[in-house]
């Protein structure tokens, strides 16, 4: 085994630059199935035993006992098995082409959407966790960074097929250490301080309003003398892609999940929104959410966090595993996310370490990795539980999800099995670099770790801002 | 009708005169007894071609050789070919600074640091002494469309008559149109700018279009308002009106099929007509840019094969050679790794089979890898030497638009051709002269 960084790197770049191309799966493609005799768990209804769940061309059109499967549709006996919903995780840079437009403080103009990798082997990885929705998100270097992406975890299909078809749109912004470093220290350009952050926001979201005002004044002057030609024709304000999205999160078409983690910053951020009448937000990990959560519920604010994961800086040195649990108990819509390439694929042990610590219901730990991240992305009417009417996102489990001995069976999306425990052979790339001989390919099972290359990169934290994700 | 017969007269003596005229100031040239290959592939042996000015007069088996003229016999063994084209090359480019000073404001750079730098033009910049030209000759090319290396918009891309010698490099016509591509802002991590990133560039070039077209309308409405405020004139926004305005297209470099994705959803945006240059996966998306009329440009500088596959081609010429044990696992993989580099190589057969417009383009090939790049096209993408030569002349020159000058040898096309010793695309052919616009280099 080669573990050398030069070919670790290689690796990467080989995974995430090179797509050389392989398969094209048409969007959207979706299947039907009879899922038979499994114990049902609905997320929002009651757990069902010894029931169906039958799938018709991509949406759940039956649950029940002794279904009879329509002609041409695959029966699958899950007899002592547990079926839920596919598990979404709200927090997750699975799968970017890069994750940071790093070089300004505020890129609302940019959007994950034109930062998605569709052939990295991850995607298959996160599939056989039982994850099959992500909130792909821009990185945490800037106050206001790009728009994200939410993606169903169709493997194989191009990044169309990919998209969340009719989700809202998203976009990240970060508080605290890494925009000041990466900005203050490392540019000398305002944020140097949490009071810059708040400036910043201020500033732009001002700037933007202003923009507005001129912008809707020019085009209807414009329009005026180009039929009549009558005085002076006005001066052209250009169109601004930046001030256009910031005035969409202004308008609440586009929803902010924002990186975070101490409480004041969380009560800042919530001022300003108020301030602006923006409503419909996240605070993404929040590690000292709890210490604010009346505040919290009674904005509607949400957030999700992780279950027990903290000190890896200083401004969250402070922190709980309780954190989802206290949340939870004050009527916080918490989700717990995994950030990570790898924790996503047992992001059903974290939602259960919110039942050991904090003594969270069972039936309150599975919400936070299904319909909570869902309403959180707004598609919790598409996904998120096991309804009539709600697409066929499902797993199947071989125990109960929360059990430390429990796997992931079968994983399908709109209907169609994208993976099988008993089909799953080593190599799952659908694109590799002909360039990589045998020896260092092999390897690709090393570097999946997000986690992993933040210790590795730690001393280059600021240059490397590709790596800012946390 | 006296008049009539005057003017009728004072016209036969105007036209024959100027003949007459221009007969005695250019010298006719010609070059005989060779076998012409055309670039539909077909061959005529025995045959010659003249030109005079820079335009061939005439071309065949059976030609009039002008008592003027200064004459190559060709002695029956030699070989002419239409002057190859490439479509988009950098030769001749001034090299992008090897530093740049970290900047004040790196969200909020400068034009040329953004790699916003549509301005700029190749006749303007040109260094003629590239020795590439001379390399580029011998490798059968007289006649380039140039541009200049650089990142997102890196400038104009404007048609030579190539040449070796420094004074004799010749523009051809106007602006083509503009170069494009999804390079970042130059500088690396320590000075690097906006935009940083895939997503960064296609903001920037969204927002830099919207720029343009506030400019444009602004230098429109003070042309006939001059009360009004004057516009911040800007020759880097006005270098993209023709783009805006889709009078001239851009020459994207573009290789994975994703990002050919993200072009067609920014022409989608702005209308622009686009031509695909490199396009490495670009038979992935044959079926889109058919439908759409996009041409690929196509590189050949594709990576080398798998070193076990050569090595077993190697071996199976060697009968001793033992057959090499591998595990399955490796087996599996290899099978993909070549099929992921087939796909690759015959990138360009597929893309004709699917009738796409091919042309060539070197952007970035150094000429030194040309030769070996082409036997492997040739020996794995199974490509013929005619299909190459199509390629590399007519084909080209009808994607830049420039097919009634260019890319075959007809009476009236540019004189432009090179006489090689054996077909041109065979191993060890050398170039012995080449004829760039009617002057004629030995090598």
């Amino acid at each position: 085994m080669n573990f050398n960084t030069g070919s670790r790197m290689k690796k990467i770049l080989t995974l995430f630059v090179l797509m050389v191309a392989v398969t094209g799966v048409k969007a959207q493609e979706t299947g039907s199935v009879l899922i038979q005799n499994a114990t049902v768990i609905t997320i929002t209804g009651e757990d069902l035993e010894n029931t169906d769940v039958l799938i018709r061309d991509g949406k759940i059109t039956e649950i029940g006992q002794n279904l009879s499967a329509p002609r041409r549709v695959t029966k699958v006996d899950a007899t002592g098995k547990f079926v839920m919903p596919g598990i979404i995780d709200a927090h997750s840079h699975l799968n970017t082409v890069s994750t940071n437009e790093s070089r300004n403080p505020v890129t609302a103009e940019v959007t994950m959407e034109e930062s998605v990798n569709p052939n990295s082997v991850s995607i298959y990885r996160a599939i056989a966790g039982g994850v099959t929705s992500i909130h792909l998100m821009h990185g945490s270097a800037n106050v206001i960074g790009g728009q994200n992406e939410t993606l169903k975890l169709r493997y194989g299909a191009n990044v169309d097929g990919m998209r969340f078809e009719g989700a809202p749109r998203t976009i990240k912004f970060a508080l605290g250490e890494n925009p000041t470093r990466v900005h203050g220290q490392g540019n000398g350009v305002q944020p140097r301080t949490r009071m810059g952050v708040e400036q910043v926001i201020r500033g732009h979201f001002d700037a933007a309003l202003n923009y507005k005002r001129n912008r809707e004044e020019y085009l209807a002057a414009k329009a005026k003398w180009d039929s009549d030609k009558k005085g002076t024709p006005p001066v052209p304000v250009a169109q601004n892609l930046r001030f256009d999205v910031l005035n969409d999160i202004i308008e609440g078409n586009v929803w902010v999940h924002c990186h975070s983690y101490r409480a004041d910053e969380i009560l800042m951020l919530m001022r300003v929104f108020n301030d602006y009448g923006i409503k419909n937000y996240t605070f993404q990990h929040a590690n000292e959410a709890f210490k604010v959560a009346p505040e919290l519920a009674k904005n509607g604010a949400r957030t999700s966090v992780f279950s027990d994961w903290w000190a890896y800086k200083f401004e969250v040195y402070y922190s709980t595993a309780y954190n989802a649990s206290i949340l939870n108990a004050n009527g916080v819509v918490n989700s717990i996310n995994s950030d990570d390439s790898e924790l996503i694929r047992h992001l059903n042990h974290e939602a259960a370490k919110t039942v050991r610590y904090g003594n969270t219901s069972v039936h309150d730990a599975l919400k936070m990795i299904t319909i909570n991240p869902a309403i959180q992305i707004g598609v919790d009417d598409r996904v998120g539980s096991i309804e009539v009417g709600k697409d066929g996102d499902v797993v199947i489990w071989s125990g109960h999800p929360l059990s430390i001995y429990s796997k992931v069976e079968q994983t399908y999306i709109d209907g169609k099995k994208y993976f099988d425990l008993s089909e799953d052979p080593a190599d799952m790339r659908i694109s590799i670099d002909p360039n990589d001989d045998f020896e260092s390919a092999a390897n690709f099972e090393v570097y999946h770790s997000g986690r992993q290359n933040d210790a590795c990169l730690e001393g280059a934290f600021i240059l490397n801002t590709e790596t800012i994700q946390q | 009708m006296r008049y009539l017969f005057r003017v009728l007269a004072a016209l036969v003596i105007f036209v024959y005169g100027s003949s007459v005229i221009k007969a005695q100031e250019a010298p006719a040239y010609a070059i005989t007894n060779v076998t012409i290959h055309h670039s539909d592939g077909s061959e005529s042996k025995s045959s010659s071609i003249v030109w005079r000015d820079g335009v061939i007069e005439a071309v065949g088996k059976r030609v009039t050789i002008p008592f003027d003229a200064f004459t190559i016999d060709g002695g029956d063994s030699l070989h002419l070919y239409p002057g190859l084209i490439d479509g988009l090359a950098t030769w001749g480019s001034p090299a992008p600074p090897k530093e740049y000073k970290s900047l004040p404001e790196p969200g909020n750079p400068p034009y040329d640091r953004a790699g916003v730098q549509p301005e700029r033009k190749p006749s303007e910049l040109l260094e003629s002494d590239d020795k590439e030209f001379e390399a580029a000759m011998k490798a059968g090319f007289t006649t380039a469309v140039l541009g200049v290396e650089g990142n997102m918009l890196p400038g104009q891309v404007e048609t030579f008559f190539i040449s070796p010698e420094e004074t004799k490099m010749g523009l051809y016509g106007e602006v083509l149109g503009l170069e494009g591509s999804f390079e970042t802002a130059p500088g690396g991590w320590s000075s690097g700018a906006y935009p940083s990133t895939l997503m960064g560039v296609m903001a920037k070039f969204r927002q830099t279009m919207y720029e343009a077209r506030a400019l444009q309308t602004h230098i429109q409405y003070h042309s006939t308002n001059p009360e009004m405020p004057a516009p911040n004139r800007s020759e880097v926004l006005e270098a993209l009106f023709p783009l805006l305005n889709n009078t001239k297209p851009i020459y994207f470099k573009v290789d994975s099929k994703e990002n050919i994705d993200l072009l067609l959803k920014l022409q989608d945006e702005f209308g622009f007509d686009a031509v695909i240059v490199s396009g490495k996966e670009a038979y992935a998306r044959a079926d889109v840019l058919k439908k759409r009329g996009i041409p690929v440009l196509a590189s050949i500088d594709i990576d080398d094969a798998p070193k076990w596959y050569t090595d077993q081609k190697k071996k199976k010429k060697d009968d001793d050679a033992k057959e090499e044990e591998i595990t399955d696992e490796e087996k599996q993989y290899r099978e993909k790794q070549l099929e992921a580099w087939k796909a690759e190589v015959t990138n360009i057969k597929s893309m004709m089979e699917s009738g796409i417009q091919v042309g060539y383009s070197s952007h970035g090939l150094a000429l030194k890898d040309y030769s070996k790049k082409l036997e492997v096209i040739m020996d794995e993408g199974e490509l013929k030497e005619e299909d190459l030569l199509e390629i590399m002349t007519i084909n080209t020159a009808k994607i830049i638009g420039l097919d009634r000058v260019f890319g075959s040898l007809e009476k009236g096309k540019n004189a432009s051709f090179t006489l090689v010793n054996k077909p041109i695309y065979e191993k060890k052919a050398t170039v012995l002269k080449s004829v760039s616009n009617g002057t004629i280099y030995e090598f």
